[in-house]
């Protein structure tokens, strides 16, 4: 049975039709798959939430254009990293808007009395390591972030990604090849970058 | 990257047991083996975007959703008759631009037609009869010696 006629296509088909309960049941079901893939991302709990509200509000504006090409989950996960690395995109550019209409003096002195968890050089090998590897993985696709994080996070295998995308198992391997090769490309240049004193 | 190792690649990095010819050809390949080790290194580095604790979502988080996409359908309503402010910028910006460059267009032309003293030759030859047959005419009709 192809995914389109399973349970779940039909429950989509419901929402689509605009049946509020529809989505409701959606939502109850991958929200805490949500989380968890927020929570990974982001660890700031406090936005976790609004970051959850903003992909479920996505979902249900562009629940239309959903094609059954892929599962409903692997779509959800696409739209939540995308909304993950929109938010640090974004609160990036904050700060350095922010940055910028200080003096160094002041960003010096605003850098000490700040919370430490926000500036503080993360001392903590795994918080280093998560802020290096996002680093990396803005510079490959979306398709191929999707793809990397479903097989290197979620720990999916080649034959599931292959099902849950609708590819055939080896554009999915030639996929995360390229994606792997980005990496490595880009994990030189980051380590050949001087660091900022 | 050589193809023995491209087909196995990904069992590999998962984990997998590796084939003798695989195992055979790293040994031998050394830029295979520096390839795969640096993917490797990558590929666990990954792991830390693992969540490492269950997070619940708190009490409540479908109703506020479902509050949320009632507050963007009215607000996209509501969009369809008041401008986005900084869009609404944009088109007053493009209105004064026009509205410069029409004036300035204007203002040259002007200039153009009023530029010089006016010419007498060209005066007389407007005026001239042969160029008016009619004026010629009633000219020639009222004419009493």
């Amino acid at each position: 049975m192809d995914y389109e006629n399973s349970q779940e296509g039909a429950l989509v088909r419901r929402a689509q039709m605009g049946d509020e309960s529809a989505f409701q049941e959606i939502v109850e079901r991958y929200q805490s798959k949500v989380f968890s893939i927020i929570h990974g991302i982001i660890r700031q709990r406090n936005d976790i939430e609004d970051i959850a509200q903003q992909v479920f509000s996505k979902v249900y504006f562009s629940l239309r254009n959903f094609d059954f090409r892929s599962s409903l989950i692997t779509w959800i996960y696409k739209i939540t990293v995308n909304e993950c690395f929109d938010y640090l995109r974004k609160k990036k550019v904050r700060k350095l808007v922010y940055e910028s209409d200080l003096s160094e003096d002041e960003v010096r002195r605003v850098e000490n009395t700040e919370p430490a968890v926000d500036r503080q050089v993360p001392v903590d090998q795994n918080l280093a390591r998560r802020d290096y590897v996002i680093k990396l993985l803005t510079r490959v696709s979306e398709e191929e972030r999707t793809l990397l994080m479903l097989k290197e996070v979620e720990g999916r295998s080649v034959e599931e990604l292959a099902e849950m995308t609708g590819m055939n198992e080896n554009t999915i391997k030639v996929k995360l090849f390229r994606a792997r090769q980005k990496l490595v490309k880009a994990a030189q240049r980051l380590d050949r970058t001087p660091v900022a004193s | 990257m050589h193809q023995v190792i491209l087909d196995r690649l990904e069992e590999h990095l998962a984990g997998a047991p590796s084939s003798r010819e695989f195992t055979a050809h790293l040994e031998s390949c050394h830029e295979c083996r520096t390839e795969v080790s640096e993917m490797r290194e990558l590929s666990s580095a990954l792991v830390a975007l693992r969540s490492r604790e269950e997070v619940a979502p708190p009490l409540g988080f479908s109703a506020r959703v479902s509050q949320r996409l009632d507050q963007q359908r009215t607000r996209s309503f509501a969009s369809l008759f008041w401008l986005d402010p900084a869009f609404g910028k944009r088109v007053a910006f493009a209105s004064v631009m026009t509205l410069a460059v029409l004036g300035s267009y204007l203002i040259t032309r002007e200039t153009e037609y009023s530029a010089g003293p006016p010419n007498p030759e060209i005066i007389m030859a407007e005026h001239a009869p042969a160029q008016d047959p009619d004026v010629m005419l009633t000219t020639l009709a009222s004419y009493e010696p």
